[in-house]
């Protein structure tokens, strides 16, 4: 494309005008997130001044085989991966029928949406304090709801396995209007002609969505599987307001926060391995990668095969 | 085809069924909002007498308590002030790095572009960017909080994608005139990309309205709170004292709901910019 706006020096104005936001990218967003690999490899703590030593692959092999702790973190592990799946099936599959039906020519689905859709503005304090209270266990409503049918539970503060239950539960609640939102842009452009031409063919509903809607709804297919699996894989703040640092509940991104910045808020606690935090970061990372990567590809694939 | 009389119409189960799945969900959503600001008008001993039952008094005094002693005013002003000026700077240099992109006015356009989307898979940049900021000498500064927030890479690609819908003759005859091109950057371009704009503003500024991991690492000294921290403090210290804590939680999503009501066009078009991209 050729440059309109004068010769000579004036040609280096878009450059100079850059700068500025190009510069603050790779400061604070990229510069760091590739040094997180270079961290990984010392014994970085949080403390200014200390001395940094190179430990070579230490923290990993601390990280995934040494003694209790290991044992602990691949728990954690596992847990990301539970997390990340159940939330992103039921998430998408909650998402896609919802968008459907608010997508129907139905009185008051404006309204729906904007309810579905509101948690994501709120924000994951006021998320989290909404249900907190909502699961309150001395005869709050979830609790009400439970005894009608002879049920009693600590919901947040009970077994380890049932409060992380609820943590999925509520980052679905939170986030699926989202998701909604991106499948109802998707419906928007498929064309209702392509309806009326099946219809007249004879297809039902299902036909009709197996063989319309489906296929055309691709883009947003991807996109938001993408999301959802990286969004989860990544997501931990709902734990830190909904249950603290808990045995038995932490995924890999609170266990990377703990670690590099100790486990209570703000206090400047001997934990402070940064060096192990920014291990566990890559590990995550990889986790990530290799996912997204994999989704990425069979999507592609996929779509080469639908639309051609 | 159709031989039934009009009187005897069938029931139409698949209007029906949506509407039950949709209210059910619905009453998901409203019932944890309901739940609040019936709690935030209960008094401590009602609310210990029975949790759930509608509140029969009306009272106030838990919201004047919360304002009060929840250090809110203080709090909310940190919070206007950290979002305000870190969109105000991101987005002025967001548009000025998204134009030329877009317009492939400088080498290497499309790699640099790749280096912004690329953002979504990278490791997370938490530690290195803790140790930048510390040794910057700007831990517990709210320098360094503002600093935290002036990039958004999803941003920029929501902008060139616009910037493209924008017809190149107008560069053309806009530098005919004589324009230059920071004038035409800014008192052109910027005009005609504001839905674009508004997308993107609304969508980073309450991203760091509602974040509550960097205030906890990088903000020790109470006095630079965002509200988000000092409502977790709150909590610490009333967390038993529901009434009151719901009253406090409710101060402060009222304002988010309105503004949400009143923004949320913006915020709908950022994500399907974010699909049809994908």
């Amino acid at each position: 494309m050729s440059y309109h706006f004068g010769r000579k020096k004036s040609k280096w104005t878009p450059y100079l005008l850059l700068l500025p936001g190009l510069l603050f990218y790779f400061i604070i967003a990229l510069g760091p997130s590739m040094a997180t690999a270079v961290y990984s490899l010392t014994n970085a703590t949080g403390i200014k001044g200390a001395t940094v030593n190179w430990v070579g692959l230490d923290n990993y092999r601390e990280f995934l085989f040494m003694g209790r702790a290991s044992v602990d973190n691949l728990a954690a592990l596992q847990r990301t991966l539970i997390f990340s799946i159940t939330v992103t099936l039921v998430q998408f599959t909650l998402g896609l029928f919802v968008a459907l039906l608010v997508n129907q020519k139905l009185k008051g689905t404006n309204l729906f949406r904007t309810i579905y859709f509101m948690p994501v503005i709120l924000g994951v304090v006021i998320q989290g304090l909404m249900w907190s209270l909502f699961l309150y266990p001395l005869g709050g409503p979830a609790a009400k709801i439970l005894s009608v049918f002879g049920l009693r539970s600590e919901f947040l503060g009970g077994q380890p396995t049932e409060a992380f239950a609820w943590v999925i539960f509520i980052q679905i609640w939170a986030n699926m209007g989202t998701t909604m939102m991106i499948f109802i842009a998707g419906l928007q452009t498929i064309p209702s002609d392509m309806y009326e031409a099946a219809r007249i063919d004879g297809a039902n509903t299902w036909q009709l969505f197996r063989n319309v809607t489906w296929p055309l709804l691709t883009p947003s297919v991807n996109t938001n599987l993408l999301l959802n699996i990286i969004g989860s894989l990544q997501a931990w703040q709902l734990f830190l307001v909904l249950v603290g640092y808990r045995n038995g509940t932490q995924v890999l991104g609170y266990l990377i926060y703990a670690t590099g910045f100790g486990q209570t808020s703000g206090s400047t606690s001997s934990s402070f391995r940064q060096g192990y935090a920014a291990a566990a970061s890559i590990i995550l990372f990889l986790l990530v990668l290799v996912i997204g990567m994999s989704v990425q590809y069979i999507l592609q694939r996929r779509e080469r095969r639908i639309l051609g | 085809m159709n031989s039934q009389p009009k009187t005897m119409k069938k029931i139409p189960w698949g209007k029906v069924g949506s509407y039950a799945v949709l209210i059910f969900l619905a009453l998901l959503y409203v019932g944890p909002i309901f739940m609040l600001v019936n709690t935030s008008l209960k008094t401590m001993p009602s609310f210990m007498k029975d949790a759930t039952s509608l509140t029969t008094e009306l009272n106030f005094a838990n919201f004047i308590e919360a304002w009060n002693k929840a250090n809110f005013p203080k709090y909310l002003l940190n919070s206007v002030l950290y979002t305000f000026a870190a969109t105000s700077i991101y987005i002025l240099t967001a548009v000025f790095v998204a134009f030329p992109i877009a317009r492939k006015y400088i080498k290497f356009s499309g790699a640099f572009l790749t280096l912004f989307v690329i953002a979504l898979f990278l490791p997370p940049a938490l530690i290195p960017q803790f140790q930048l900021i510390l040794n910057l000498g700007l831990y517990n500064n709210p320098i360094g909080y503002i600093m935290l927030f002036i990039v958004n890479p999803i941003g920029i690609v929501i902008l060139v994608n616009y910037v493209k819908t924008i017809p190149k003759e107008l560069d053309e005859a806009a530098a005919l005139d004589g324009c230059g091109y920071f004038r035409f950057v800014w008192s052109i371009i910027i005009p005609l990309i504001r839905p674009a704009i508004a997308t993107v503003v609304v969508m980073h500024a309450i991203g760091i309205w509602n974040e509550i991991i960097a205030p906890t690492i990088y903000l020790t000294n109470k006095d630079y709170y965002p509200i988000t921290r000092g409502l977790i403090v709150f909590q610490g210290v009333y967390g038993s004292n529901w009434p009151t804590l719901a009253a406090a939680v409710l101060l402060l999503t009222l304002p988010m709901l309105v503004l949400f009501l009143v923004l949320q066009r913006y915020i709908v078009s950022g994500l399907s910019a974010g699909a049809v991209k994908g």
